[in-house]
């Protein structure tokens, strides 16, 4: 048994502000092979400060702590910031929500993955030009050639979301993590980006955690998935076990969708017990 | 004998944007009609021209062909005042339809005014609590509320006119699953309580399902299928894109792993 590509232990990200600090993850632990890990929660339940916290993202004034932290053998919370940003990027990389606000408006496409190759792998512009267009083409892009000299507000939802996968998958990364990398696209659109990531994860053997607040996709996706719930993790649950989801907020979370099978008027709405988040 | 007319009438919906060469038919030959207390769903992929067709009612779009009624009557452009006693909206998102500067007082006063109806205090009291929120949030503003509170609070702005047509454009596609469970309920008691009649545009089949029990659906500006929520649900809709939408819906499937003899070799 090889080690894992990724080891978080009683991982801790406390922002203190003026009204008192907020600790939006409190204690989370969990390992990470070659495989599809979900985290699911709603919103604030500290499933995208997870995500920032192991890339070394933590938006200031915010406090990362854990007992291990540690990344294919190297430990990152004792990691120099030169040694992070080293990583960051070429071995562990995050895809954004929306690519209208993470792509930079005023570049093309092209120079935009050119640049992010470049800046982590010694090659020529012209061999990184070349990287780049095969790039495109593995993301499905059909005449990448023009897609590379298009502005980012030239591009839609989807055709910019996988432009976004293209640039960080470019310098080949063991680690990717995806926050809602489906969320701001049509379902239509939204299974052609799922079938790209899959396809590559497999491919490429790499480690990819899927951050999403919609369950019923991340269980049809993922091997695993962590129910978050205020900061902490209250449920794993198997792939396709949605079914056997036997915490409280899990099973009330599943049961307040609207079904097309079997609905029900009115929705069940989700009480929530003070007791979740001790 | 005559059959009362349907609340509204929308018959061969046109809009197109720019001119010559760049025009672009964001709506093309849309027809429907509205009964009285009914809920028609819209759905379709994004630019599919679902939300152009509520900015097209509303007279936020310009129609460049085809006609509405409403009552039987002939609505006219510019839209006049007594429409919109008729007929209100609620946007999608609540983080930027609610005027950030503006209490919720504000906010809701407004139509009021507007409108010139008098009694505004007792009317924002009873709206607020039609919308499950008491009193005491009166004189927050927008940051102080929630994502579902403030789109409480967008809806009361619309029923506060008591409108009989509510427009809804996505209303819980911001919002998170257990709260979009609330709206929705919600939406649905306000319904019965003041036989509201509703327009709602979705992408997520299962809310327009839950909600609607007719649906119309759209590609590019045309209509592609009209159908029941009880056709999506048994999965009888005829529409091959309808089809494609409703396996889309269902969550991600994983294509059989492919044979690596005949699978193309791929340079990675």
């Amino acid at each position: 048994m090889t080690a894992p590509l990724l080891e978080v232990e009683d991982l801790r990200v406390r922002f203190p502000l003026a009204e008192g600090t907020v600790e939006a993850v409190r204690g989370i632990s969990f390992t990470l092979g070659r495989e599809r890990l979900g985290i699911v929660g709603e919103s604030g339940s500290g499933k995208s400060q997870t995500g920032r916290a192991i890339l070394g993202l933590t938006a200031k004034p915010g406090e990362v702590t854990a007992s291990r932290l540690v990344f294919d053998g190297i430990e990152l919370m004792t990691a120099s910031p030169q040694v992070r940003r080293s990583l960051r990027g070429s071995r562990m990389t995050m895809v954004m929500q929306d690519p209208r606000y993470s792509l930079n408006p005023v570049m093309t496409v092209g120079q935009q993955i050119i640049e992010s190759y470049r800046a982590h792998a010694p090659v020529s512009h012209r061999e990184a030009k070349r990287a780049a267009l095969a790039m495109l083409e593995d993301v499905r892009i059909t005449a990448p050639d023009r897609v590379m000299a298009l502005y980012p507000h030239e591009l839609s939802g989807g055709m910019g979301q996988r432009v976004m996968i293209a640039m960080m998958l470019i310098t080949g990364p063991e680690l990717l993590i995806a926050d809602e990398p489906t969320s701001a696209l049509d379902v239509t659109v939204r299974g052609e980006v799922l079938r790209i990531l899959d396809q590559l994860v497999a491919e490429r053997g790499m480690g990819l955690i899927l951050i999403s607040h919609d369950l019923e996709m991340v269980a049809s996706f993922c091997d695993r998935v962590l129910v978050m719930y205020a900061g902490k993790i209250v449920e794993e649950l198997a792939s396709g076990a949605l079914g056997a989801a036997r915490h409280p907020y899990t099973r009330g979370l599943i049961g307040c969708l609207p079904k097309l099978a079997g609905d029900s008027h009115p929705l069940p709405v989700l009480t929530r017990d003070p007791a979740w988040a001790r | 004998m005559t059959t009362a007319p349907p609340l509204l009438e929308a018959s061969h919906l046109s809009v197109r944007f720019g001119v010559g060469r760049l025009t672009v038919a964001a709506l093309d030959d849309v027809s429907f009609t509205l009964a009285p207390g009914e809920s028609l769903g819209l759905v379709g992929e994004s630019g599919s021209g679902k939300s152009t067709v509520l900015r097209a009612i509303t007279g936020l779009a310009p129609l460049s062909g085809g006609h509405l009624m409403l009552d039987g009557v002939a609505v006219p452009t510019p839209r006049r005042m007594d429409f919109f006693t008729a007929v209100q909206m609620v946007f999608q998102d609540p983080y930027a339809s609610l005027h950030p500067r503006h209490t919720v007082d504000q906010i809701l006063a407004e139509p009021l005014a507007i409108h010139r109806i008098p009694d505004a205090e007792a009317r924002i009291v009873a709206a607020l609590k039609e919308v499950g929120l008491g009193p005491s949030y009166r004189f927050r503003y927008p940051h102080q509320l929630s994502g579902g509170q403030r789109q409480r609070i967008a809806i009361a702005r619309a029923l506060i006119l008591r409108p009989r047509i509510v427009l809804l454009d996505e209303p819980t596609s911001a919002l998170d699953a257990s709260v979009q469970a609330e709206i929705l309920n919600l939406l649905e008691e306000l319904r019965r309580a003041f036989g509201l009649a509703y327009i709602l545009v979705s992408h997520d089949l299962a809310v327009v399902a839950h909600l609607c029990e007719r649906l119309i659906v759209l590609r590019q500006g045309r209509m592609v299928e009209e159908t029941t929520a009880a056709a999506l649900r048994d999965g009888s809709v005829k529409a091959d894109y309808t089809q494609a939408m409703l396996a889309a819906s269902k969550g991600f499937t994983r294509p059989a792993p492919a044979d690596p003899a005949i699978a193309p070799a791929r340079n990675i």
